[in-house]
């Protein structure tokens, strides 16, 4: 007999949960659902989950069949709406769901020839304190910062569970205050756990539903955005990570996805802030954050929810900002950190799980960016740079000088105008054979004696040359045209100012995995302006081939020496040194 | 014989134009200059009617060296350049002939031809470029040094050691192949005695001399005089 009317029960009750399913499903397909979802509830999105789930209240009452029906009260799925709507809703619209839904109970349940009982009370006050329990379930998680365990499945089915046999509890207490204590227990024998399982399972299966669509949505609206960030910051990054792009960045991020604030950096600076405390974060102040450090050095995203890990800003005590996500801008091509981006939320306001995951996005977005314009950027230096190698392989100023102390010498030292003619030719026959980007330093400096014995002819006694390379750095590969344009200013803005001699020395020191090259002169009279930029294309052609270890940098003693220092990895050439030369 | 002085800093253009130079026996050439330097000394001692001057030199380019020479002296200038643009504007002013590198014997003998008729000095030049005195070459035994022309206190000429100038905080003294006169027209110095300038900033107070005569005092606290001459030179005490 019991285990006929138990099955009796349990049927319509799993029916009403489907009933609920479809109708939670097509909840989540409208506009609305992202409400419920939100992690930071505002009141527009507790009114409109009081409504839904005051409704699911409602409609558990309403869908119970009169059949099933035993001395007023009736197995019911009422508990789902009001346990439903206090998790995602908080104590207060969780309390509102319950006695939207009891209220409902006794107005539906009573007539003028069968007036409001005790078991309409005791089911009014048990579907509010199912609310009411469920909210504070909410209130607690949210204060510990978990609030994702709301969309455990697991979770939801014990909360639910537990406010089932407070629902029966009440009944019961209800009906020995009333003096019907026999007939309160006999109705919850026979009702009592077929409501307990359904309304748990229900509750479960529904809440393990919104989950799965919250998920989707998270990830669906912050592609979306990133997208619609990328889309926006097209233009601006291409090639130039640097503050005036990374501000401009960074603006969108924050109008795109409404965080505190968003922050952008370079491994030692802040490039760009925008949004609360902009007061005090000032672009080109260095890091002072010891976690933006971390994440630089060790090139992992670092969260501070607020919660368990607070975020304190170093600058300012009273900076509102209190949860920060940071995550590493990577440069694939060189595998290194080239910087970072932080987004940030107010003390006040919970982390949204959207902006975690579009936080991610977005760095990734950004480095693959940053490497499109790396790649950019070498691919525009290398077309200038065969552009300067054609000027250079004619070089007209040089080959006008030449041929006029060719011209000069050819009268009084017939043989020697013969020779220098010859290394004339060989410095041009040299500049028509690079086709490569690169050459051994033996070519290099055959390529560059061919060039000073011209210069040697024009000066005469007025210039020196010194080359003292170690024979076995010979091989060693350097970029094409690397020293000539260097040994050419020396010569122009060095040396051929002085009223004395002139000398220039060409020294080779070799390193553990490097080698310098430095060009000497004994002018002293480098300055910035005199170089046509010069040595800054040759400094930032060899950064974009081998890293910033490498380059250029120059010293200079006034009116006593200058010297220009190429700092180059070591990389052997499989060729024979002299192989092209 | 018409005295030519060669004045540029490379040797092997210099040799080709004297070498070009000397197939007209009209011309002698006396010197050849490696740069402005020695120039100025050779061009004040030897006394050129013709300087071929390259513009393209250490230090001293070939036209601030004409703010250094005498006016009043002023040889014939004819420009030697690999630059154009400096010869079309020598050629606009109608000032000074030029000549472009390498130096083609044709044209060469058009010029020689051209200082044949007329030798004779040549003021128009500076006109044609006219520079303010900047920098002064000057020597100490065989050192060159440029010495800005603000940091002369003071300039005089011996009659056996040409001119002396006498500079900056630590009163260095450094001699110059410039005569006083080129002062006089390009430079803020000004004459106080035949064989004396003063550059006014230096002057604490003159003292009135008796006779006439007057004495300037330097914050150095050097004494120049000042001769009845050039009194006027110095309103406040004149």
């Amino acid at each position: 007999m019991q285990d006929i009317l138990f099955l009796e029960h349990l049927a319509p009750l799993l029916q009403h949960m489907l009933v609920f399913l479809g109708l939670a499903y097509l909840f989540t397909k409208t506009p609305v659902f992202t409400a419920l979802v939100n992690n930071s509830l505002s009141l527009p999105d507790k009114v409109i989950i009081y409504l839904v789930f005051s409704g699911f209240c409602i409609l558990g009452t309403s869908l119970s069949e009169p059949s099933i029906q035993t001395s007023d009260a009736i197995a019911n799925t009422r508990a789902i709406g009001a346990v439903l709507g206090g998790l995602l809703g908080g104590p207060i619209v969780g309390f509102l769901v319950g006695i939207t839904g009891g209220i409902h109970r006794i107005i539906s349940m009573s007539s003028i020839s069968d007036p409001i009982n005790y078991i309409d009370i005791a089911c009014a006050v048990a579907t509010t304190f199912e609310g009411l329990f469920a909210g504070c379930v909410h209130h607690y998680l949210s204060r510990k910062g978990k609030i994702e365990t709301l969309f455990s499945p697991h979770f939801v089915w014990h909360v639910a569970f537990i406010v089932g046999l407070g629902h029966v509890a009440i009944i019961l207490l209800f009906g020995v205050y009333t003096s019907n204590g026999m007939e309160a227990w006999n109705l919850e024998k026979e009702i009592g756990l077929p409501m307990l399982l359904a309304n748990s399972f229900g509750a479960a299966l529904i809440m393990y539903m919104i989950g799965e669509q919250k998920q989707a949505c998270d990830e669906l609206s912050s592609s979306a955005a990133a997208w619609r960030i990328a889309d926006k910051t097209a233009s601006i990054i291409y090639g130039r990570f640097n503050q005036e792009s990374s501000r401009k960045i960074a603006e969108i991020i924050q109008r795109e996805t409404r965080v505190g604030a968003v922050a952008i950096t370079d491994r030692n600076r802040l490039l760009a802030f925008s949004g609360l405390g902009e007061d005090h974060h000032r672009p080109g102040s260095p890091i002072s954050s010891e976690d933006t450090l971390k994440v630089i050095k060790e090139n992992k995203v670092l969260f501070a929810d607020g919660i368990r890990k607070t975020y304190q800003c170093r600058l300012k005590k009273t900076c509102e900002l209190g949860s920060a996500l940071i995550i590493p801008l990577r440069d694939d091509a060189n595998n290194e950190v080239v910087g970072t981006i932080k987004l940030y939320e107010p003390k006040n306001k919970l982390f949204r799980n959207i902006n975690r995951k579009l936080g991610e996005n977005l760095a990734h977005l950004l480095s693959s960016r940053i490497l499109a314009g790396h790649y950019e950027l070498q691919r525009e230096l290398r077309i200038q740079d065969q552009y300067k190698i054609l000027v250079a392989q004619i070089n007209p100023h040089f080959l006008y000088n030449a041929l006029t102390t060719i011209g000069h010498i050819a009268g009084k030292q017939p043989d020697r105008a013969r020779n220098l003619l010859h290394y004339l030719s060989d410095y041009f026959r040299k500049n028509l054979e690079t086709s490569d980007d690169t050459t051994t330093l033996g070519c290099e400096l055959e390529h560059v004696k061919s060039y000073l014995e011209i210069e040697k002819a024009r000066f005469e006694d007025r210039l020196l040359v010194q080359i003292d390379a170690p024979e076995h750095l010979l091989t060693q590969v350097v970029p094409v045209f690397t020293l000539q344009p260097i040994v050419e200013n020396a010569i122009k803005h060095g040396t051929s100012e002085l009223l004395d001699t002139g000398t220039i020395k060409i020294t080779c020191i070799e390193h553990n995995d490097s080698f310098t090259l430095t060009v000497e002169d004994n002018a002293g009279l480098y300055k910035k302006s005199n170089t046509n930029g010069i040595g800054l294309k040759i400094d930032e052609r060899i950064k974009m081939r081998y890293g910033n270890h490498y380059g250029i940098d120059i010293q200079c003693e006034p009116e006593q020496w200058t010297k220009v220092n190429i700092h180059l990895p070591k990389t052997r050439s499989k060729h024979d040194p002299y192989n092209h030369c | 014989m018409i005295r030519t002085i060669i004045v540029d800093d490379e040797p092997n253009a210099r040799e080709d134009l004297e070498k070009k130079i000397k197939t007209d026996p009209e011309f002698d050439v006396v010197s050849t200059c490696a740069n402005a330097f020695v120039a100025i000394r050779d061009i004040s001692s030897k006394h050129p009617d013709v300087v071929f001057l390259d513009i393209n030199m250490p230090k001293i380019s070939g036209i601030e060296m004409l703010s250094m020479l005498d006016k009043d002296n002023m040889p014939r200038i004819v420009f030697v350049t690999a630059h154009g643009e400096y010869a079309i504007e020598a050629f606009k002013k109608n000032a000074i002939d030029f000549l472009l590198k390498p130096v083609k014997s044709d044209r060469l003998n058009i010029t020689l031809a051209r200082l044949k008729e007329n030798h004779q000095p040549q003021s128009i030049v500076t006109e044609a470029f006219p520079t303010d005195l900047t920098f002064v070459p000057c020597y100490q035994g065989t050192r060159y040094y440029l010495i800005n022309v603000k940091e002369i206190i003071h300039a005089f000429s011996s009659p056996t050691t040409g001119v002396h100038l006498v500079t900056g905080d630590s009163e260095q003294e450094f001699q110059t192949n410039l005569p006083l006169k080129v002062f006089d027209d390009n430079s803020q110095l000004k004459r106080c005695h035949r064989q004396h300038m003063i550059n006014p900033d230096y002057i604490k107070f003159i003292e009135k001399l008796d006779n006439g005569l007057g004495k300037i005092y330097t914050y150095g606290n050097h004494t120049i005089p000042v001769s009845r001459n050039f009194m006027d030179n110095f309103p406040s005490i004149a």
